[in-house]
């Protein structure tokens, strides 16, 4: 019985080797199949979505950049960031006043092939396509975050989007400010000077979407991509992966200008060259980053940002760690152009009526540890919303209310009426459920229990979390914002009252005084007279404290060895379209990881 | 009278599990527990358990620190003690709970049979055909997070199996002599169910909250690791468990094997307990001790 049982026992055995070997064999030819493909492999967040007009966040926003296109675009490796034709066939011809814009746009370029086409063939791209689109962005059925965009500074759109609103049909009635005189030509006539207008049309909230797609798809348009960009959406397995694959028909040619030291990393080596350089792009969606990074350590994914929990083994005196060095692993910084903030419901009568409530939070807070604990020392503490980057930044500029004072905190709150807490209903802070978010919510938490508040930290998830801002139903919050645009008028309109949500001023914050100044910021040319609005607009978000700033933080992303031409900016969201992997140089360098 | 005492089941389930001594060590470390949970709720021990220090974030074990420190250099010992209250709170109140809707179902489906018996097959039928962790987390979802509502949520989610189990009991004992006795004597349905049979299947319930004692304890843990769960801030084992599982790259194990080390303790004390009381309960298998 035992050698029939031990038999059985061995066939089962042999089998189940045999089975494994062919698995393993298997893992290992997919495994070098990936190796040798001419591929680009990121770790991201979940999208939203892929509707220009739908979604707003930056995770999304990576990806419909490389798959629809804009009028202009930043140059790749010039600093400061300047603005380039893009779709555009040159930059615009603005009338004497400002008020008119003419813009051409490239001929021969299509769309990618699609059902909603006849004959399943993209047509080429005209004008009509950018009014379409840019009518979709501020269609108030559609009620898109990126709406402000337009808001009071297109003729005639006020009067279109009552229309709208009262019917449906409307919507193809003309709006006065967007006027095709021929398929080639785009005339922007704006209400009032809107300086920043070529910006805003580098964003992906302007990309042209095809009506054939808008009226084949409607609102599955988040999950369908039919755009001009320079890759084409393969599949996509939502929560899982996202896989573009190159547009052979791509215009974009590889940058010949480059800023100091580019071209000693040879990032000036493709110049002129078409683009883009790999074959396919696949965002892996992670939300942990554990397995973010052990993906990118073994190869598995090729750049990567460094998560908190994991920057003490990749960076040894603000350079990557020897061991990963020895690998091939690179490091590239960059200015993150962004705020950190704490932010409050302006809507709740608690911290409405009553600034003094407003700096005793603001002096609780422990900046430092905030930067320590979250950001690797990757930040500096904010003294207003306007980052160091940008024109208008005053580096002698101090809010003392932001000083992490507890002291005077107290004496804040007790001028507030709530003299050691006692009086103050318990305050919810709304964080997302992720364990560093939790963890700083702690931190608010223990900041404020020094003064005797009393805080309950709501965790929801990310979703949950943008719904709660647009629908106004939060009563202090920590966010970050990140620029569209290198201009400082782009953090104040997170305050300007007609942008409240679900625009993006989530405070809901309302001031004359300050929405006046920034409508009068918006008339003015850039130049010293414009930066005097910005400065007297940021003393009085600094006065009235609607948002605490918190910290501006500074990028740090890894890239192996393979990878060549990568220059981080925030504000570049196609970035990757530039990007070269060597196949045969990861093959090697594969082999020590 | 004596003899009839001496052979009531309450007492002889007493007596086999003080013979029983991996039992009784289970139930002094189960005790040992619930003092130190209670200790806790009342500020004796670790009062100092939220207290921060952010010099001495990250601290590994020392004979200062049993567990070292977490992130805001509070020790990981104390707020795993905390940890203890929040995991008998949610187990004596999600399973309280979740007894008390398991019985009432069960004996009133059992007892009245007909439609009342059908339309409560068809709940815990149709609640069943769901699985109990996609349940439990889409009831977090959507009442929300907080101590309060995971209680209520794991109660409402994990009474199916007891409900079926005293509906049968009941199905048996309504047509015993002594339920038709206390019928001819005039008693209400009221009076039959709860003073004259539920006696008679408390050991089910008994055995079956200890059972449930152990789940509501994991579902906490797993919930809150799920972002479902208690309120952040909050010193659970489930959060401690899903903060340590990224403080590992760094090297910080203590936090992780705090939480674990506590939770594994209890559970497999609970489970062994059980085992004896029910060994110890359970008429079928009353003979095997």
């Amino acid at each position: 019985m035992k050698r029939v049982f031990c038999s059985s026992n061995l066939k089962v055995g042999f089998a189940g080797a045999f089975f494994l070997s062919i698995a393993l064999s298997l893992i290992s030819c997919t495994s070098k199949k990936n190796n040798l493909a001419n591929e680009l492999r990121i770790a991201s967040a979940n999208l939203k979505g892929l509707d220009p007009v739908a979604t707003g966040d930056e995770t999304s926003s990576n990806v419909i950049a490389l798959l629809y296109d804009t009028l202009f675009q930043y140059q790749y490796l010039k600093r400061p960031l300047t603005i380039e034709p893009n779709l555009a066939d040159g930059m615009p011809q603005v009338s004497k006043d400002g008020l008119v814009h003419t813009i051409k746009i490239k001929k021969g370029i299509f769309f990618s092939d699609d059902a909603s086409f006849s004959g399943g063939k993209g047509r080429e791209l005209v004008s009509q396509d950018f009014v379409y689109s840019w009518k979709r962005l501020c269609d108030p059925r559609l009620a898109s975050e990126g709406f402000w965009l337009f808001d009071g500074k297109v003729e005639g759109l006020d009067d279109w989007r009552k229309a709208v609103q009262k019917d449906g049909k409307n919507f193809d009635a003309p709006v006065p400010g967007f006027q095709t005189p021929d398929s080639s030509t785009i005339v922007i006539k704006l209400s009032r000077p809107f300086y920043q207008l070529h910006n805003i049309l580098a964003m992906v909230y302007t990309a042209p979407v095809p009506k054939e797609a808008v009226d084949k798809y409607g609102k599955e348009m988040v999950n369908h991509a039919v755009g001009t960009g320079p890759f084409r959406l393969e599949s996509w397995t939502r929560n899982s992966q996202i896989s573009l694959v190159k547009n052979p028909h791509y215009h974009g040619v590889y940058p010949s200008v480059g800023d100091t030291g580019d071209a000693e990393k040879g990032r000036l080596a493709m110049a002129g060259q078409k683009i883009p350089f790999v074959d396919r792009l696949i965002f892996y969606e992670i939300v942990e980053d554990q397995p973010i990074w052990l993906k990118f350590l073994k190869g598995d994914t090729d750049i990567t940002a460094i998560p908190k929990d994991n920057f003490d083994a990749a960076i040894k005196n603000k350079d990557v760690a020897p061991d990963l060095a020895a690998k091939g692993v690179k490091l590239d910084r960059a200015p993150g152009y962004d705020l950190t903030y704490t932010s409050f419901n302006m809507l709740d009568p608690l911290f409405k009526n009553n600034v003094n409530l407003r700096y005793a939070v603001a002096q609780a807070q422990d900046t430092k540890t905030t930067i320590e604990k979250f950001q690797n020392g990757r930040g500096i503490e904010a003294q207003s919303i306007i980052p160091p980057e940008l024109e208008s930044y005053d580096p002698n500029f101090k809010n003392a209310r932001l000083e992490f004072k507890v002291e005077k905190a107290k004496e804040y709150l007790a001028i507030a009426g709530y003299p050691g807490g006692k009086g103050l209903p318990e305050l919810e802070y709304m964080v997302t459920n992720s364990s560093t978010a939790r963890q700083g919510a702690e931190l608010f938490q223990t900041d404020l229990g020094r003064l005797g508040i009393k805080v309950k930290i709501s965790a929801v998830s990310w979703p949950q979390f943008l719904e709660r801002l647009r629908d106004r139903k939060f009563q202090v919050t920590g966010a970050a914002w990140v620029a569209d645009y290198p201009d400082a008028e782009n953090f104040l309109a997170l305050l300007y009252s007609k942008n409240a949500s679900p625009g993006p001023n989530n405070s809901n914050f309302s001031n004359p005084e300050f929405d006046k100044l920034f409508e009068q910021a918006a008339r003015t040319p850039p130049g010293p007279a414009r930066n005097a609005l910005y400065q007297k607009m940021r003393d009085i978000s600094a006065e009235q404290l609607p948002i605490i700033p918190s910290t501006h933080r500074e990028g740090y992303s890894l890239y192996h060895g393979w990878v060549t031409n990568y220059k981080a900016n925030s504000v570049i969201v196609d970035r990757f379209k530039y990007v070269q992997i060597d196949v045969p140089k990861r093959t090697q360098l594969k082999e020590k990881l | 009278m004596k003899g009839v005492k001496n052979n009531s089941i309450w007492l002889d389930a007493f007596f086999k599990l003080k013979k029983n001594k991996l039992a009784f060590t289970c139930l002094i470390i189960i005790i040992f527990y619930f003092a130190a949970g209670l200790l806790c709720a009342l500020g004796v021990l670790f009062p100092h358990y939220a207290l921060t220090n952010n010099d001495r974030s990250y601290l590994p074990p020392s004979p200062e620190d049993w567990f070292g420190t977490d992130i805001f250099g509070r020790d990981v010992l104390a707020r795993s003690f905390h940890g203890i209250k929040i995991s008998l709170t949610v187990g004596l109140a999600g399973t309280g709970l979740s007894v008390v809707i398991g019985s009432i179902f069960g004996a009133i489906a059992g007892y009245f049979g007909k439609v009342t018996d059908d339309l409560i097959v068809w709940l815990y039928t149709t609640l069943d055909t769901i699985p109990y962790i996609l349940l439990l987390a889409g009831m977090s979802f959507v009442l929300g997070g907080g101590l309060g509502t995971l209680c209520f949520a794991i109660g409402i989610t994990s009474w199916v199996n007891l409900c079926r189990l005293i509906r049968a009991e009941f199905m048996k004992h309504r047509e015993k002599e002594y339920v038709h006795a206390a019928t001819a004597i005039g008693s209400s349905h009221f009076r039959k169910i709860f003073v004259h049979i539920f006696p008679n299947v408390f050991h089910i319930i008994i055995i079956n909250f200890s059972l449930g004692f152990i789940g509501a304890i994991k579902s906490e843990v797993i919930l809150s690791y799920l972002g479902l769960g208690v309120e952040p801030g909050t010193p659970s084992w489930g959060l401690m468990i899903t903060d340590a599982r990224l403080e590992l790259s760094r090297g910080v194990w203590w936090g992780l094997a705090a939480a674990s080390a506590l939770m594994f303790i209890l559970v497999l004390a609970f489970n062994l307990f059980t085992d004896a009381l029910r060994e110890a309960l359970d008429p079928k298998l009353r003979g095997k001790l």
